[in-house]
């Protein structure tokens, strides 16, 4: 259990209050549940380092003053971007956003279907028991997007407030999509925004997927995107951590199929009072298939970071190849990072591999770059550059390098100036 | 334009410069030769500001400034350039950015402007195309995956395109092959001038067929333990190193 616990009359007071619609039964399923179940607490093992009591307290302080979701403040979305938007503003779909789409996309309501949502643990019932509404994504058969399809998550705190996101997207047998979600918020109040995001890839169809995390330094977010691969599917993700005060992002990925490839990973650019928590896991439960994964942190100031990867090979998943690496490089003594991979293999014909580094900036390529009179600064920020540029390569949306390049090197200037102080 | 007076550094508490007083001057070539553990790459790495080596007594004045009291970088936009031994791999850094913010970086320091992109790819182009190098090189990660002889060259570009008051170069003309030793002898040799100098640090005489020096030195226990001409560097070659320690110790 955790020190703070969730204050259930007031949440059930919420959840009441919310529109009756499709959605209206899976709350209040999802509200009994989780007074079963509570929340993660840290005497989990999956919750060990990253402790949710003051998301719990914003919680309770937002249900105490009657749950109210503030007008949705409709900000536009990156123009760097060349992506169809979607909006979801304070956990309130923009209709406009959502109508006139192109053609092979279609979007509706969850509360106007029929939904089925898939478990996603505790903070899944969670954001069931509070949704709004939520939406569900389908990309046709045999299409393939020209654009992404863009996925613009804001918020806006007035006051203390939590929001949720629920999106379910299907890509349809041999189409070929690729997605941006991109999380921001503003505001001076406190902020906790939770989204599930469930893409389910089917049979010989490819998903590229980059989520982007750029949240005022004060708000927090938890994430979770499942994705589950059909046969020959493929999926290719990269993610970015650049803002947040609490973040704790889930990854599943789930191989039921042969001949799925799952390449993913992201950067993690952590600064003082930040705490970033990336925890994947990959389910191979037939073979052969593929997964790969690389994950990348900066940290600087009393910076916290997490990153555990489980991958789990199932019996008769022969012909599986899982490979995971993590890699660290931390610019002060007094960040911290628990990096923790897992390997469990119930098959006998695997190749399976992974690596975990953490370590500082190299002493003799800094006095290299010195002597070709490069400040220390200067020369320290140029190899932090590249150590992040290695994510930034292997992005699947090409067009978005130039993007992340820059929100990569105007956080990081921020971060080292931090950690100069 | 460098005068180095009784110098003695240490690494880790072990003493390896003792006393080696050496004077350098616009103009001029000095070959600095030596068996291996007699100091040669200190004194390069302690003319270059290495944190890890730490002078115990003696000056060492550039221009008539107090070097040792400037850092790394400072001394590189004051004009001094070394040409690593083992230049370092950094992947992730491109070879041309590195370049550029090198020369950016000095010109900002003599109050001038950046240098114009163009004329800048430009200069590097020609300069590659007389060192025998891809223009390929400059799109790559500094030094990554090059071989011994093509990050000798990087060097040499880097050392062009800087234009250095004093370059040192640490044996950069050990591992090369002969057709890589001309083309860094040439590039060398395009930088002689009455106001610049070179310190070439080297085991070998072979180097000096190319770029003829105007005073060799012989380095032994961490001090000068003979000068003289080029002709020095060919008696080294027929007698080898034990003469000159002998000679030293008698």
């Amino acid at each position: 259990m955790n020190s703070t616990a969730l204050s259930f009359d007031a949440l059930e007071r919420a959840v009441a209050a919310l529109p009756d619609n499709g959605l209206s039964a899976l709350r209040r399923a999802a509200l009994e549940q989780l007074r079963r179940d509570g929340l993660p607490g840290a005497r989990e093992e999956d919750w060990k380092y990253t402790e949710l009591s003051s998301l719990i307290e914003i919680a309770n302080n937002w249900l105490d003053q009657g749950a109210a979701l503030p007008a949705p403040s409709m900000r536009a979305a990156p123009d760097a971007i060349d992506a169809t938007w979607i909006r979801i503003a304070n956990g309130q779909i923009d209709d406009d956003s959502i109508t006139g789409l192109p053609d092979g996309i279609s979007v509706k309501r969850l509360s106007d279907t029929v939904p089925e949502l898939a478990p996603a643990g505790r903070l899944g019932d969670f954001n069931i028991a509070l949704l709004h509404d939520g939406l569900h994504i389908s990309i046709g058969q045999d299409v393939t997007l020209q654009r992404p399809l863009g996925i613009h998550v804001c918020d806006e705190a007035g006051d203390d407030s939590v929001s949720q996101v629920r999106i379910n997207i299907d890509v349809a047998p041999g189409s070929v999509a690729s997605f941006v979600e991109y999380q921001v918020s503003e505001g001076e109040a406190d902020l906790y925004s939770n989204s599930v995001i469930n893409l389910a890839v089917a049979d010989g169809a490819r998903a590229d997927y980059v989520r982007i995390q750029n949240r005022h330094k004060r708000h927090n977010q938890t994430s979770h995107l499942t994705v589950g691969l059909g046969k020959d599917a493929r999926l290719r993700h990269t993610s970015f951590d650049l803002g947040g005060r609490l973040v704790r992002n889930d990854l599943v990925v789930d191989i039921a199929q042969p001949g799925a490839e799952a390449d993913f990973g992201g950067l993690y650019l952590v600064g003082d009072g930040q705490h970033i928590d990336n925890h994947t896991r990959v389910d191979h439960r037939v073979g052969p298939a593929v997964s790969n994964q690389e994950y990348r942190g900066i940290l600087d100031g009393k910076a916290r970071g997490v990153w555990n990867g489980k991958a789990i090979v199932h019996e008769g998943a022969d012909g599986t190849d899982a490979q995971q690496s993590n890699h660290n490089l931390l610019l002060s003594r007094n960040a911290e990072i628990d990096a923790k991979p897992e390997l469990e293999i119930y098959a006998d014909d695997v190749k399976c591999s992974h690596g975990t580094t953490v370590g500082q900036l190299d002493e003799a390529a800094l006095f290299y770059l010195r002597t070709r009179g490069l400040s220390r600064r200067d020369a320290r920020r140029m190899l932090t550059r590249a150590f992040a540029q290695a994510t930034i390569g292997r992005t699947p949306v090409e067009q978005l390098h130039d993007f992340l390049a820059g929100a990569v090197d105007s956080r990081l200037r921020e971060l080292m100036h931090e950690g100069d102080q | 334009m460098l005068q180095i007076k009784d110098l003695d550094a240490s690494i880790g508490g072990t003493e390896i410069l003792r006393g080696l007083s050496l004077d350098v001057s616009a103009g001029e070539v000095h070959a600095i030769m030596g068996p291996n553990g007699s100091g040669k790459s200190t004194l390069a790495q302690v003319i270059a500001g290495h944190s890890d080596y730490e002078v115990t007594s003696g000056t060492v004045t550039f221009k008539g400034e107090d070097l040792l009291e400037l850092e790394p970088e400072e001394r590189a936009r004051e004009g001094i350039f070394l040409g690593f031994q083992y230049p370092v791999e950094i992947p992730g850094v491109n070879n041309a950015i590195l370049l550029r913010e090198a020369v950016n970086a000095k010109r900002r320091h003599q109050g001038l402007d950046d240098v114009d992109a163009f004329e800048f790819l430009k200069l590097a182009r020609e300069k590659m195309a007389v060192l025998g190098m891809d223009p390929q090189f400059l799109n790559r990660g500094v030094n990554e995956g090059f071989s011994g002889g093509e990050k000798k060259r990087n060097e040499i570009l880097q050392m062009a395109m800087l234009e250095p008051s004093l370059a040192i170069l640490d044996e950069t003309d050990s591992g090369l092959d002969i057709d890589a030793l001309r083309a860094v002898a040439e590039g060398i040799n395009a930088l002689r001038s009455p106001d610049r100098a070179i310190i070439l640090v080297t085991h070998y005489q072979r180097v000096l067929d190319y770029v003829e020096p105007d005073h060799v030195h012989v380095l032994s226990d961490g001090r000068i333990a003979r000068s003289g001409d080029k002709t020095l560097a060919l008696e080294l070659e027929d007698k080898g190193y034990d003469w000159v320690r002998e000679a030293a110790s008698a």
